[in-house]
Parts: structure tokens; C-alpha cells; sequence
């Protein structure tokens, strides 16, 4: 007899929290913490159980609910000032966890509107930009995405290396170099072109972008989602 | 003229792959009052509608763009090879949390959410929705996010007020109370 037990995803330890509040109708501003603190160990435990792995968020909102639960029994103690009117030990709990609510109930309201906007169907096709127009500034965002491209190529590439010399940064950095004296500029992929392992094209990315930090060369595109191309700064 | 402006805004919202601002179309049609222009592309919609055309024209991210009409999905989604995939639970939390909080740092939008978030703004980067706006003067400088034009567009936003109002999300979350039961964690993952 194999028992089969569902459990529900939850995001997060607020997530768990908020469903253990709401199935149980339970007053959102009146927590029985003891109760809940039990039922939330349950529900760890049964993740155990199953060898789901406990993230660490879910361990400590554990924690903040023990601390509770041991300053609910603990008497209010009168302030130096006499002032006796302490702070529910619930409330920072209570706070997050409503806004916490708050935000899954935006998330909805953006996923129904997700929903209707996939109805439509717009034009993707990229027009040319107009000769002339001046090349295109590449952001580090579209060098990471080329670089990734690039390692993606070459880990698929058997390469056989018999002795691997040491690549440095310096070697590379003059490589490009001298590259962009006689040639003027190069194109990323060119830059890869005789990259063998995926050390080398490492290597030559942090080149490439030691040279830009330098100012030494400058990166461009020619067209939307065109090539990039490294050219020297004075050209 | 008024015919003639019909269809070069026809044609100027055909060939742009992205919305054309009112900007930009000012500049294309500059003799043309701004008044005029917002009125022929109402005309444009409405021909569109009276022809039973399988287009429409759609304000969005303060500009306009030509689109397909939505219950024709089905047989536009075919031609389509592959689509971005639909946002996951966290990645909505998340990006509810920059939009109505921008600018914020990771650390921030962490504590509202309960759990980390590196991956999930990794992906929302990666896609577009949102950016970074600079950094925080405070311990560490942390990175400041926010959303993006792209996040406009793809919710069909015109501007960031357009978001439902506090008020409207309170009214949904007190509309929510009772039926715990009815929704609990399950999707996204």
C-alpha cells in the first residue's frame, strides 16, 4: 500500500503562512500562534519526509515564529519610562504578511492582464536602420548575451588539446590589438574564431572587456540585432 | 487630406515593428495638427471594425501600434514558432513589487516577498521588463530596479498609472478572504 501525499507548492515561507491562515479561517489579526506555529512544522516536516529540500527562508520564518510564540508567554514588562502599553509581538508578522497579500493579489491582476494582451500579435520583423544613421550603442547586457552564445558554440566542439599553454588576459588584450591596427576592426564572432576551449574564450571576453573599461575600443552595431563589431576608440 | 492621412498612418504603423509614439508621428506628419493625427487613427480603428478587418490599432506605452485582432489568436498563434513563455507566479510577485515600488532594491523587494529573488530578476532582465536605475545611497550601494517600457507594452499599459489603484487591489484582496482554501500555492514553480 503506497500512500501518495500532495502538497500544495508555496512560494515561500509567507506563502505557506498566509494559506495556513486563510484554509483555517483564521483571524489575520488575531494569530493563535501556538496553533499555527504547529501546523507550520507539520507542513516542514512532511517536506522532510518527502526529501524536498527545506530552503533556509522557510527555517528562519520557523525561528521568528518560536521567538513569538515565547514572548506571547512572557508578561508584559513595564518600560523604564513606566509606560506599560508594549507592542504586540505579532504585529511586524501580521504587516508582512498582509503585504505579502497585497502583492500576490497585484501579481493576479497583472497575470489576467498577461492573459488578454497574448491575444495579439504584433509585427517582430525589424526594419534596417536607415544607411547613415550612425552605429548602435551595445549595452554589457548584449555583450554577456553574445558572449553566451559564443561558449554555448564551443562546448559543443570536441576539440583535442594536447598541452594547454596558460592564456592570459595581457596576451589577449594584445592580440585584439593588434588585430584592430592592421584590420581596423573585427566582428565579436571573429574574435572566438580560433578560440579552442572555453578558457580561451573566457579569457578573451575579460580581454575584451579590460579594453573597454580602458577605453581603448569601443563596441558597436551596425543594425538592430546586427553583428557586433570592436573597433578602436579614435576610429 | 483626412483620407490620405488614414493611410499613411496605415502604413507608417504596418512598417514599425515597435509602437510609434505621438512624438514620432509628429515628426513624420509635421504639418499635420496633433489633434488630427489622434483622430484618423480613431478613424483607422473604426474602419477596421466596419470592414470586419482582421487588424486593429492599439494605444499602448504612450504610442500606437498595428496588432491582430485577438479572436483570431488561435489561427495567428500557429504561425507563431515560439513565444516568450508566460510569466511564473514569482516572476508576477516580483514584478508587481517593482511596479508599484520602483525604485527598489533586491533586498527590499526580498523582505515583501519572503524568499529570494536573484533568478527571478535575472529572467525580468533578461526579458526586458525591467532595468536598472541606478544605485541606492546607502550601505553597499545597492543596485535600483524598476520596470521598463517593454513592461509597458507587454501588460498593454499606456503609462505606470495605469496599474489598479491600492485601493482596487485591497477591494480584491478582501474579495479573496474566506476561500483559502480555493487557492492555494499550486501554480508557477
Amino acid at each position: 500500500m503506497v500512500y501518495q501525499v500532495k502538497l500544495p507548492v508555496f512560494e515561500g515561507p509567507l506563502d505557506l503562512l498566509l494559506h495556513l491562515i486563510r484554509s483555517n479561517e483564521i483571524d489575520i489579526y488575531d494569530i493563535p500562534i501556538a496553533r499555527i506555529t504547529d501546523e507550520y512544522f507539520r507542513y516542514l516536516h512532511a517536506m522532510e519526509e518527502l526529501d524536498l529540500e527545506v530552503a533556509g527562508e522557510f527555517l528562519v520564518m520557523a525561528a521568528t515564529l518560536v521567538y513569538i510564540k515565547s514572548r506571547m508567554l512572557l508578561p508584559a514588562h513595564p518600560a523604564a519610562d513606566g509606560d506599560v502599553t508594549e507592542e504586540d509581538p505579532r504585529t511586524p508578522l501580521v504587516d508582512m504578511l498582509l503585504e505579502y497579500e497585497r502583492c500576490r493579489a497585484a501579481a493576479e491582476t497583472l497575470g489576467e492582464r498577461e492573459n488578454r494582451q497574448r491575444l495579439f500579435f504584433f509585427r517582430s520583423i525589424p526594419l534596417e536602420a536607415p544607411p547613415g544613421g550612425g552605429p548602435l550603442e551595445v549595452s554589457l547586457f548584449d555583450l554577456l548575451a553574445a558572449f553566451r552564445d559564443v561558449l554555448q558554440r564551443v562546448s559543443d566542439a570536441p576539440a583535442l588539446i594536447l598541452h594547454p599553454r596558460p592564456v592570459t588576459t595581457a596576451e589577449r588584450m594584445v592580440a585584439i590589438l593588434d588585430r584592430l591596427t592592421t584590420d581596423g576592426m573585427m566582428t565579436f564572432d571573429a574574435l572566438f574564431a580560433q578560440a579552442v576551449s572555453r578558457v580561451v574564450v573566457v579569457v578573451t571576453f575579460l580581454a575584451l572587456l579590460e579594453l573597454l573599461r580602458q577605453g581603448t575600443i569601443r563596441v558597436e552595431q551596425r543594425i538592430p540585432f546586427g553583428e557586433i563589431v570592436i573597433v578602436g576608440a579614435q576610429a | 487630406m483626412s483620407q490620405g492621412l488614414r493611410a499613411i498612418l496605415e502604413a507608417v504603423l504596418f512598417a514599425s515593428p515597435d509602437p510609434v509614439s505621438t512624438g514620432q508621428l509628429q515628426t513624420i506628419l509635421e504639418e499635420v495638427a496633433p489633434a488630427e493625427i489622434t483622430e484618423a487613427l480613431g478613424a483607422l480603428r473604426e474602419e477596421y471594425e466596419k470592414q470586419g478587418s482582421g487588424l486593429t490599432v492599439l494605444q499602448v506605452a504612450g504610442g500606437f501600434r498595428m496588432a491582430t485582432r485577438p479572436d483570431l489568436h488561435p489561427w495567428v498563434k500557429r504561425l507563431a514558432k515560439t513565444r516568450p513563455a508566460r510569466l511564473s507566479r514569482p516572476g508576477l510577485e516580483t514584478l508587481a513589487i517593482i511596479a508599484y515600488r520602483q525604485p527598489i532594491t533586491k533586498a527590499e523587494i526580498e523582505a515583501i516577498r519572503g524568499v529570494l529573488v536573484d533568478a527571478v530578476l535575472r529572467t525580468l532582465m533578461e526579458r526586458g521588463l525591467i532595468r536598472i536605475l541606478g544605485r541606492k545611497r546607502e550601505v553597499g550601494r545597492p543596485l535600483l530596479y524598476g520596470t521598463t517600457r517593454t513592461f509597458l507594452e507587454y501588460f498593454g499599459f499606456q503609462d505606470i498609472s495605469e496599474l489598479p489603484s491600492p485601493q482596487e487591489i485591497e477591494a480584491l484582496v478582501s474579495s479573496r478572504q474566506g476561500d483559502g482554501t480555493g487557492e492555494t500555492g499550486g501554480a508557477g514553480a
